[in-house]
């Protein structure tokens, strides 16, 4: 429980013009800083440079160039074991070989323990936490691709369970789920990494939730980290630049400001739908 | 070790039921299977080594068929458990070593040493001869590994049909290379080789079986060390180095694996197709998908798989022998046509 203070003090996750080139394409370079129990989104066009942010943040791709340090260490003086106590990684999707029972699966969190008495407790607590307790002892192939995503989002919270000032990374944790589903989740996942301290690292393509979920947005685009601001309304003028869309705001009777896009006259092609078909 | 019982406990853990019953199967099976056959059995014949009588059917039983049933047994458990290990690296139930070409590479560099291995300009020392053909087919067998693991890994990366195609292309390669060392060989190279590339357990030993049984008790200890990490590769990789493991180490580890296993069983009983397929796939079926119980129940599947099939091809035209190859392919065809049927919205 007691953390030592420089924990608290030192950035969890620093990058320094972090850079790679994948094939033809320039990756880079990225620079920040995260501290922990922070909750970032990361938010950018498709194929802006968002998921090779998060998957060199992970170590699953190596920086060519720059620094990349998690608590003040190389991330590649890490070993993976080591790395599995830090950070944890819910990719975009994760398609499950053969079939396994679900509390197989969200065991495999820590499968890297050599020791592990209180595995079970862990394991039906992170179930019950990701809204899949009652999936326990299904088989994986006879899920539903969100009743999948829960399972593996419980992984993560297995994963970490026990640890303090961890990373959690998830590629658009919540694209497979119903919305009522995705708040919930959202909720727990929030209860999760502030019970713990863990950094939030999350790219999301619902500008709402990153507005309302978390603290801070990185905004990516053409392999270039462009800006960073915090989640307020404030940061409608770069969200509208990022996109190249017009947003408008509006703040309900409950207080709460939502964020939707405005569609003007210069799209016409979209504008001349009759309303219903416009899904 | 710790790491395969720390984890999330299985439901038979404190019975010792499975194990018991498993042991009682086999050893029955085992007994059985040496009692029939063409030449019949009786139980003075067991006893046969307690009073040093040997009459003509107590070496039949003590000196062909028993160390014949027990390398099937143990064979057996060697390409199952080579199966489940093939198929979890791959991630693919349809990913067995004999449809990926494996067992025709080891099969391949078996031919080539049996024909040419005294053509060659230096003289083998003796002592080596008798481990030439495990080691020759031990390297054919881990170059097709190696290969396959490129190909899963770079050509066509995580698609089982890219896997099974490459297949076809070594399976026929090595179809081409047998057929040219059957064209070169001697009469009685030939006669070697044709038994050899059907698959036949009649070359049984006391020694091979001694050989085979270490290995395979290796393989088990290794296996139960590994299960754990296996489990998280179903994940895939990514997902497996995300969670701790060393997937760069667990490939070459399971490859090398692999390619020993299925090399010496080529290399002792010839060319047996499916059984790697048919075992992983039945305990899965009966057991789950938990690596911690596949990948050890699949060699004695394996094994069982092998003994009974074994024990038809010596009885069913006794006393003539059809060899066991062509058994457990007739066997073994229709199962794969089935998987496949199973399995076909995930192809491609």
């Amino acid at each position: 429980m007691n953390a030592p203070l420089n924990l608290i003090n030192q950035p969890l996750l620093v990058m320094e013009a972090a850079s790679l080139r994948l094939g033809r394409r320039h990756f880079g370079p990225y620079t920040l800083s995260l501290h922990a129990g922070e909750r970032v989104a990361v938010l950018g066009p498709s194929g802006a440079g968002k998921s090779t942010l998060l998957k060199l943040a992970a170590r699953e791709l190596h920086h060519s160039a720059g620094h990349i340090s998690l608590l003040g260490r190389d991330i590649r003086h890490y070993s993976l074991r080591e790395m599995s106590r830090r950070r944890a990684v819910l990719a975009q999707t994760t398609h499950v070989a053969f079939g396994m029972q679900t509390e197989l699966v969200v065991s495999l969190g820590r499968a890297a323990l050599e020791m592990d008495p209180h595995l079970t407790t862990i394991v039906h607590s992170a179930m019950q936490l990701a809204h899949a307790a009652h999936l326990a002892g299904r088989n994986m192939d006879q899920l539903s691709g969100g009743e999948q995503a829960r399972i593996h989002l419980a992984r993560i919270f297995a994963q970490l369970w026990d640890i303090e000032h961890g990373l959690v990374m998830m590629d658009e944790p919540l694209a497979a789920l119903d919305p009522g589903l995705q708040g919930e989740l959202l909720d727990s996942m929030q209860s999760y990494a502030e019970a713990r301290g863990h950094a939030l690292l999350a790219i999301l393509h619902d500008i709402n939730q990153a507005l309302h979920g978390f603290d801070r947005l990185l905004l990516v685009s053409d392999g270039q980290l462009k800006n960073q601001v915090n989640a307020d309304l404030h940061a409608l003028p770069a969200l509208q630049s990022l996109y190249g869309i017009q947003l408008g705001s509006l703040v309900t009777p409950e207080g709460q400001a939502v964020v939707y896009h405005q569609k003007t006259p210069a799209r016409p092609s979209r504008a001349s739908y009759p309303s219903h078909l416009n899904s | 070790m710790q790491r395969f019982s720390g984890f999330i406990p299985r439901t038979d853990r404190g019975n010792a039921w499975p194990a018991l019953s498993l042991a009682i199967i086999t050893l029955a099976s085992l007994l059985l299977a040496s009692s029939v056959g063409a030449v019949p059995i009786s139980w003075q014949d067991w006893l046969a080594p307690l009073h040093a009588s040997h009459t003509g059917n107590s070496y039949v039983l003590w000196e062909l068929r028993l160390p014949r049933t027990l390398l099937a047994l143990l064979a057996g458990g060697m390409l199952g458990v080579a199966g489940a290990l093939a198929q979890g690296l791959f991630r693919n139930p349809l990913a067995d070593p004999g449809l990926l070409g494996v067992n025709s590479g080891a099969a391949c560099a078996a031919a080539l040493t049996i024909v040419f291995a005294d053509s060659l300009p230096w003289a083998w020392p003796a002592g080596l001869r008798p481990w030439l053909l495990p080691l020759t087919a031990f390297g054919g067998a881990l170059l097709v590994c190696l290969t396959l693991d490129r190909v899963a890994r770079w050509v066509t990366p995580g698609s089982i049909a890219g896997l099974l195609l490459t297949g076809i292309a070594l399976n026929a390669i090595a179809v081409a290379v047998l057929g040219l060392c059957t064209y070169l060989s001697t009469d009685e190279q030939l006669r070697s080789l044709s038994f050899w590339t059907l698959g036949s357990l009649a070359g049984a030993s006391w020694i091979i079986a001694g050989i085979a049984l270490t290995m395979l008790l290796m393989t088990y200890w290794q296996v139960r060390r590994l299960a754990n990490a296996m489990n998280a590769l179903a994940l895939g990789e990514a997902a497996a180095a995300h969670v701790g493991i060393e997937v760069a180490a667990l490939r070459t580890r399971t490859i090398l694996m692999v390619a020993l296993l299925v090399g010496a069983a080529v290399a002792w009983c010839g060319m047996i197709s499916f059984v790697s397929l048919i075992a992983p796939h039945l305990v899965r079926t009966l057991h789950g998908a938990d690596q911690r119980r596949v990948l050890p129940l699949s060699i004695f599947f394996g094994g069982l798989l092998l003994l009974v099939a074994d024990t038809l091809a010596r009885t069913l035209a006794s006393p003539a022998e059809i060899p066991v190859g062509i058994f457990t392919a007739l066997l073994g065809g229709p199962f794969f046509l089935m998987l496949l049927n199973q399995s076909r919205e995930r192809i491609g």
